[in-house]
Formats: C-alpha cells, structure tokens, sequence
C-alpha cells in the first residue's frame, strides 16, 4: 500500500492522458497484486530467544556436528544455544526486525527458514551467485540494505572490510578447530562457517591408476595433455586456487612462470566446475582441478571417481561478515544467526540440505565430522592465502591468466 | 510539420475508454482531455526520465565523478575513461564495434531475404516459419552457445558421429561464432522491422516499377529506399544489441581470445576490485559507439518523409511461387532455421542423451521425474509464476509507454525531442542491463529517499519498473515501423467521414496497429521473464524470479532442476503465444486482420 501512494490516484489524473494513466495503472497495478507482503515473524518471538539462557557457546559439546544419528534439536534449545551472549543482553525487549542474508551457499535457504522458525526472526533471502551479491554490495555503499553477507572466498570480504564496511571485532562464540581459528582474521571483520578445497584433483579410476602427488609432477611428460583447470576469470572459487599456488611457488612471478610451464604441458582451461568436469566425463581430460564440493557430490554416486591432493591445495573458507552500518538490533540478531549456524543443529543443516554441492564440506569446529567418503581435513596438505594479500591482486592475475594461459 | 498539427495527432492518440460521448462532451473531464496534449507530452518525459534517464545518468556519472555514489573519493576526474581506454577494456570496445557492425550486416541481409519470402509470395506454411521466428527470438543466447559447443567440442556429438569438428570448433570460438550467434539472435528483430516495411508497402510501387520497364532487381533497389526506415530501424537495434549482450560475451567471447566491451564492463562490476566507474565508462563508449551509428542513419535518410501507408496503399498480390520456386524457397528458409535453430537445439538435446552413452557420470540427465519435481516443489515452481506474473504486467506497461515514445519517434524528423528520445533510447540498448540494474540502485537506494519513506529498492514495483524500462527501447523501436508509416491523412480523411478523434484513431490507426502491439507484446514479456542481470541486482529478498532462481539451482550443481525450470518456462511462453494468436484471430474484426493475410 505505500507504494500505491506513490503515484497519485486523484481523480484528475486521467486528463494528463488515459495513455500514460493506463500507463501508471499497470504499473501500479503490479506494486498492487505482485507486491506480496512480507514474510511476518512466526510466533516464537524475540522473548524466546532474549530470555532464554545464554550458555556461552564454547561450553557446548559440538562434538556431535556433523553427525547424522542425532535427532534434531528442537525449536527452543536451539535458540537458547543459539543466543549468544552478547546477542541476548542487547535483544532483549525489541521485536525483532527482519535479517536480510546475502548468500550464496548451498544450504542459505534451509538454514535461514530454520534460524526464523527457532528465534521468531525473520530473514530475507536475497540469494545468488557471489558476483551479482558482490556487485549489490557495492553499489548499495551509501545505504546498504543487507545484514550479513555468507559466500565462498575470503577475498572478496577482505576488499569489503578495507572500505571500512564490515562490522569489526566480532567471532561467533563457538569452539573453534584449530584451522577454524587459523581461518579468523586479525581484526574480526569475517568468520568461517565452513572450508572447502581448491585444486583437488578428481579422476575416473578406470583410467588411471597413479595419480601425481604435487603440483610439480604435474610438469612431467607423462601427464601431459591430461589436467584441466577452471578460468579464474569466469569461476569464483578458482582465483583463490590460483593465488594459492603462485603463493606455494614463491610469489606471483614464480607461480606465473609455473603456469606457464603447466600450459606447455597442455593444460586445458574450462569455464567453471562443471564444465571442467564434463570434459573428464567426455574423455577429453582426464584429471580435474576442481572444488572439492563440487566432485564430491559426483563422486557419491560414481564410485569409480578418486580425489587425490596434490601437495599443497588450497583450503576455501566460506565465510560470513556482517554489515559494520546497521543498526545495533539488526548485528545482534545477525551474530545470533551465525551462532545459530554454527551450533549443533545449524551444523546438522549444513551437512544435510545441500547433498548436491555444498554439504560436502568440512566444518571449522572442533569435533566437527564431514560427511562419510571424504577424508579427515587434518590428513589433506591444504594452506589458505591471505585474502589481504592476494585479493587486490585479483584482477590483474585473472587478466593475466586470460591472456597467458586460457587457450 | 506544423506543430498545431502535431498536437492534433497528438491528441487523437490519447483516451481508449474515454469515448466522446454527448454526456461527456460538457463536462470537466472532457474539457481537460482537450487540454492534454499541453501535460501529457511533459508528464510522459516525466515518465520517461524516471524510468530510464535517472538511472542511467547515475551510472554513467560515476565514470566523472566516482564521489556521488561513495564509490571513490573523488568528485570530479577523467581518471576512469584512462582505464577504460587500456589494455582489454579498450579491446573490447574496439572488437564489439566490429562485431555490432557485422552483425547487423548480416542480420539485415538474412531478414530481408526472409521477410521478402514470407511477406512477399505465396511461401507455403508461413504460420509455422512465424512461430520459429518466435522460437528463435526467445532462445536465449547462452543456450545457442552451449548447443554449438556440445556439437563440435572434442568428443562432442559431431566427433563422435566420426565427423571431424575440430577445425569448425577453432572457427567457431572466435569473432565469427559470436557474430553468426549475435547475428541469428537480431535476425527475429531485423525480420519484424523489415516485415514492418513490406507489410505496410502497397503493391503500387512494384507495380509502378515493372510497368515502367524495371526487372525485379531494378525492381528491389526502387523499392528498398522505400523501407528504408524499417531498414535502418532494425540495423540500428541490432547493431546496438550486439554491443549489449552479454549471453554470449560471457561464454564464447570470453572463453576465446576475443574480448568484448559487455564483458569487460561486467568483470568491472562483478569481480573485485569492483570498479563502477570504470564500467560507467566503459558505458559512455557504449553510447558513443550508437551515437555515431545514430548519424550514419539520419545521413542515410536525409530528412525525407516515410510514411507510405495512406488511404491508397493497394492490397499486395504475392508472387507466386511456381513448384520449383515454393521448393527452393522452403529449402531456403527451412535452412537457414536449421542451422540458427535447429542445430544449437540439437547440441543440446543431444549432448543429454549421449551423456548416458559415454560410461561416465551423466551431469545433464533430465528426466520425467525432474519436471515433476519442479512441477511439485514450490521452492522451484514460485520463480516461474513469479516471472510470469512480473512480466505481463511489465510488459503490458511497457507497450503503453512504448506506443507513446514511438510516435515520438516516427516523428523524429521534425523534432528536436524525437532525435533526443531517439539517441537516448538506442543508446539504453546498447547498455548492457547491468547497467540500469546497478543504476537503479543508485538512483533509489538513496538515504534521502528512504528517510521519507520512499525505500523503492528492494520492492517488487522498482523491478517492475527496470524490468518494464529494460524492454521499453526495444519495444518503442519494434512499433516506431509501424507507426511511422501511417499518415496523418488517415486520420483526417477519418475526421471528414464524421469520426470522433478517439473513433478515428480506433478505426484507422488501431487495427493496422494490433498485430505489431501483439507482437511486441509477447517479445517483451519474453524479454523480461528471462531477464537475468536486472532481476540479480533488483530482486525483492525473498522473492526469486525465474532466472535467479535457476542460476542458483545450476551454481548448486542442480543441472536437471535448472534446465527443467529454463525448459518448462520456454514451452509455456511458446504455448501462450500460441493461444494469444488464436484468440486475436477469432475475437478481432475480420478487417483488422487484413494484413494478417498477406503474413
């Protein structure tokens, strides 16, 4: 109703013309029938969650994330453990007003409809690629409309906190893995909420028998013509895996000459994951530097496809920053939202609502357990770049790599 | 053209439901109508302005003045017209220019032998060419890319059929490919404005020409000039698209060496560092590069008048197509169909089924069930009904507006504001969409907007708005033929037979309207229900449109789901369409459907 006001509907209005009246009419008549109202707050309220005791989180067993075989914790424990200290003593007479969630996770939707139905808050989904919500982001400086922001690569959100627009000096509450602790930045303008792997090589064991071990044997004759890699240029998760390697190898210039050397070979380029995947599919590769998600959703129902981690691969947190200018209600309920992710049953979310993709991750607590198939984070030789270092770098290396190495 | 003239017209455009009656004829409202003309042309660049102009000067201001919109801390500089002018970005813009060029070259040359067959003689089933012609306009241009690639890639359909594609792989991923597939997705557009053309050329001037002596070559160039606004018209809007779509910049372009401006602006906004103002840039060339196309055709036309339908155009009789002629013809255009449509589609359909064949894992495999499941999903079926939905009301405002801006248009050769609307509307479609969805955000995301409570951003109306604004160039371009060749003397000769204006106008102008309002109607709702740029920058939280939705579904490894969604919605558009012109057919008087026979 408030946008029917916009356009006068005074009874003069048709002598400015019935063509632009009619005009205006459609248009107001799209605001009228399409504008759905929006999602009101079930009726769990904030009370729930603002009274109910705020047990450190720390102190929680989480040694049951990421298993299956618990039931799921029901509506009012979970927002009792979800409600974070700090997120409790502010919240506490307030209704609560609507998250607004910029994602691009596999689970989002899940995990938002869960937070909403045990705390009574409701979240606004906006989700999409990274770029598009990136590019949002950005263009809404002045007056940003979102409350977290949740995807893949730490770059981005680190080019985010250097203008200043991330909220500062915050970590969920939980007990971090000593990777999910590596992961923090120094000034706490992000957290993880999971890691995937960059530059896993995933092949069809009926073709090949011994993989190679580090990212040097690959220069070798024998596995010429047989890798396939992601352009960097087109898929995000692949800069971070670019960056990572030119880290490995010494520096930019190192890691260039190293791609170059690895294109000599026949290197083959593809768009994203699953193109690259297809071309192993069709025979035309027959290794695929890829993302671990995105295999190991394939590699569940084709058990003749292997992962082997070349010596070292890149690990890629996914990861949560909240918006540094909204209102104090708005980060405290934000800050529960994450700790609500990262409690038991935001963990049980995590491994169940995205079996196409992103469930396949490991978490970043202790106790944590990814799902069955893939193997213990611990034994895999993965390093993470530093997103302050190599994002601004971005562009200029995915220029680079377009020009020099994409065929 | 006088302008108390104009006026006169002007008001004969206006009211459909405001009937002169003898009871209104006294009263208030009916003495405003006659005032009109006086508010309506401003309110409309009112309209106009808030639609489109806003937004896009925002863009465009950040490439002066990266301050405005907190995207730098400069107010006022030249420094983003430097980047844009180095390196790929500057390659970019060098190759789309070549590559619009040659686009709507070949568009132009393929529509004009189409819209001859088709409009011109006696083509057997030309009903179903129509409807492929819609088919193709609604092929989003990625899906064209990915058919070819799964056609000739190595191991692809065509290899494995023990043809070898690797050569017409090497050729395709490079400035040809891109422009023979920018080239079949202008040709639905470049054949409307051609068909526009002929429709409305009576058959005295062929006749004229032969009776003077001319063969049919002599024949073709008399009559060429003749339609050369529709010419003109559908070069210019397929020149601009190409330097606009990004379906194809985003894969063939930039998985071969080339480059192109859309792709580039893209990668300015959508990878970090983001760089708005150098894709504001970036966009000032964009609309330089229409500008210049822009002179070229007022050159070309120098100021002559077009209009050709009046009160004499005679009835075409088709040339008929002897045995031969009716087979060479079919093999022509059921060629060139095979090869823009058939072939693509075929890679795609194909590549699915061979999956299956190929012992590895199948990533494309769509089955029943996967429709099923998106029939049943709400998660999956409310983007649908939602896009739907947006796009009939967009749509529907867009043709209003769009009537409006093309009589504007037609007019452009005695106005100053028609030349404006002109540069500005070919200039919006050379922008690539992310370009008024990032303005819209700038215009109406401001702090001082939202503190009167005027938050547009975020609403399903400000979509509906890009959405209608997005489509509203193409849509006034599509019907500035066909308005522009009706003559003023319809109207008055209307007038002395004892019609009203409204009458005159609803029995004169209407009927030789309705078809290219339907037309248009059905591209734009098409247009907007696979809008994707706009709909990622705008969407209301919550609220996914179609293709957000299916993006996110094939980010997610979903493919079935994705392209069960893309495929479902295509076959619904294509069944409407279908229904709508059955309809127009049984409801609409017979005369009005008097050029429907000659199509």
């Amino acid at each position: 109703m408030k946008l029917a006001s916009l356009i006068p509907s005074h009874p003069n209005s048709t002598s400015l013309g019935t063509g632009l009246a009619l005009g205006a009419s459609i248009l107001l008549a799209a605001c009228g029938s399409a504008a759905t109202p929006a999602p009101t707050a079930p009726a769990a309220s904030a009370s729930t969650a603002a009274t109910s005791s705020s047990v450190p989180a720390s102190a929680r067993p989480s040694a049951d994330a990421g298993s299956a075989s618990k039931p799921a914790a029901s509506a009012s424990t979970a927002a009792a453990a979800s409600a974070g200290a700090s997120a409790a003593a502010q919240a506490k007479p307030a209704a609560p007003v609507p998250l607004t969630l910029y994602a691009a996770t596999g689970y989002d939707d899940a995990m938002a409809k869960a937070f909403q139905t045990a705390t009574g808050i409701p979240v606004n989904l906006v989700a999409d690629s990274t770029g598009p919500l990136l590019a949002k982001i950005q263009a809404e400086k002045n007056n940003p409309q979102w409350s977290m922001v949740w995807i893949d690569g730490a770059e981005a959100i680190a080019a985010l906190d250097q203008q200043g627009m991330l909220l500062r000096g915050y970590t969920p509450n939980v007990d971090w893995s000593a990777q999910g602790k590596s992961l923090l930045p120094k000034n706490q303008s992000y957290f993880p909420m999971h890691v995937t792997v960059v530059g896993v090589l995933f092949y069809d064991s009926k073709n090949l028998s011994s993989p190679p071990a580090t990212w040097q044997d690959l220069l070798k004759p024998e596995w010429k013509n047989m890798v396939g890699m992601n352009n960097p240029s087109i898929s995000g998760p692949t800069y971070p895996f670019v960056a990572g390697v030119m880290d490995q190898m010494g520096g930019e210039d190192q890691g260039k000459a190293y791609f170059k050397q690895l294109k000599s070979n026949g290197l083959q380029v593809f768009n994203k994951n699953k193109d690259t995947l297809h071309a192993m599919d069709i025979g035309q590769i027959k290794m695929s530097a890829v993302q671990s998600s995105a295999g190991y959703a394939i590699l569940d129902k084709n058990p003749t496809l292997k992962a082997v981690y070349p010596s070292k691969v890149v690990l890629l947190p996914n990861v949560m920053a909240i918006d540094g200018k909204a209102p104090a209600q708005v980060q405290a309920e934000a800050k529960q939202f994450a700790e609500f992710a990262l409690s038991p049953k935001g963990q049980q979310i995590a491994a169940d609502e995205a079996r196409d993709g992103d469930s396949w991750h490991w978490p970043v607590l202790n106790g944590g357990k990814a799902l069955p198939g893939m193997p213990d984070i611990n034994s895999i030789p993965a390093a993470a770049v530093d997103p302050y270092v190599w994002g601004p770098k971005e562009d200029e290396i995915n220029q680079w790599f377009t020009d020099n190495i994409v065929p | 053209m006088v302008h108390g003239q104009h006026r006169s017209v002007a008001t004969s455009y206006l009211p459909l439901d405001l009937e002169r009656t003898d009871q209104a004829r006294h009263t208030g409202a009916w003495s405003a109508l006659r005032r009109a003309p006086r508010l309506l042309w401003p309110a409309l660049w009112v309209v106009f302005g808030l639609l489109l102009l806003l937004p896009t000067a925002s863009f465009l201001l950040l490439a002066f003045s990266p301050a405005a919109f907190g995207q730098g801390s400069e107010w006022l500089t030249l420094s983003p017209f430097l980047a844009a002018l180095s390196g790929p970005t500057l390659r970019g813009l060098i190759d789309s220019f070549g590559v619009a060029c040659a686009t709507a070259a070949l568009s132009l040359t393929l529509a004009c032998g189409l819209a001859w067959l088709v409009q011109r003689t006696t083509l057997r089933a030309k009903a179903f060419w129509n409807l492929l012609i819609w088919a193709l306009m609604l092929m989003p241009s990625y899906l064209s890319v990915v058919g070819w690639e799964s056609l000739m890639e190595p191991k692809g359909v065509l290899d494995r059929l023990g043809l070898d594609a690797a050569g017409l792989h090497q050729l395709f991923f490079g400035p040809l490919g891109i422009v023979w597939v920018l080239a079949t997705k202008g040709l639905p557009f470049a054949f409307l404005a051609v068909s526009a053309g002929m429709l409305g050329l009576g058959q005295q001037f062929e006749d004229a020409a032969r009776v003077h002596g001319a063969g049919p070559w002599a024949s073709i160039r008399m009559v060429l000039p003749i339609i050369a606004p529709a010419l003109w018209s559908g070069a210019a809007i397929v020149f601009a698209e190409g330097m606009s779509d990004f379906g194809v910049a985003s894969t063939l372009a930039a998985a071969s060496h080339f480059p192109v401006a859309t792709y580039t602006l893209y990668r300015a906004v959508g990878s970090i560092p983001i760089r708005f103002p150098v894709a504001s840039a970036v966009g000032w060339f964009l609309i330089l590069a229409v500008g210049l196309a822009l002179i070229v055709q007022y050159r070309a036309l120098n100021g002559r008048s077009f209009s050709i339908i009046n009160g004499r155009t005679r009835p075409v009789a088709p040339r008929q197509l002897g045995l031969l002629g009716q087979l060479a013809a079919q093999m022509a255009v059921g060629g060139l169909f095979l090869v823009a449509l058939g072939v693509p589609l075929l890679g795609a359909v194909s590549a699915s089924l061979l999956g299956d064949f190929s012992g590895g894992f199948n990533l494309h495999s769509l089955t029943l069930a996967t429709y099923q499941r998106v029939l049943s999903t709400p998660s999956l079926l409310s983007p649908v009904l939602l896009s739907a939905r947006m796009g009939a009301i967009s749509a529907s405002a867009a043709i209003v507006l769009g009537v409006l801006l093309a009589r504007i248009l037609s007019r452009r050769q005695s106005s100053v504001s028609g030349r404006t609307a002109d540069l500005l509307l070919l200039g919006a479609v050379a922008l690539p969409s992310i370009v008024l969805g990032a303005g819209y955000i700038f215009a109406y995301n401001l702090n001082v907007l939202a503190s009167i409570g005027l938050q547009l951003y975020g609403t399903l109306f400000l979509l509906g708005m890009a959405y209608a604004a997005a489509c509203l160039p193409h849509t006034a371009r599509l019907l500035v033929g066909p308005i522009s060749q009706i003559q003023g003397s319809l109207l008055e000769a209307a007038r002395v037979h004892g019609s009203g204006e409204a009458a005159a106008w609803t029995s004169t102008v209407l009927p030789l309207l309705t078809r290219a309002l339907l037309w248009a109607w059905l591209y734009t709702f098409g247009h907007i229900v696979f809008e994707l740029p706009i709909s990622e920058l705008l969407y209301p939280a919550g609220q996914q449109p179609l293709p957000v939705a299916v993006v996110k579904r094939l980010e997610s490894y979903d493919f079935a789901g994705g392209s069960a969604m893309l495929l479902l919605t295509a076959m619904a558009m294509l069944a409407m369409i279908g229904l709508v012109l059955a309809v127009f057919k049984r409801l609409t008087p017979r005369g009005w459907q008097l050029q429907q026979k000659s199509a």
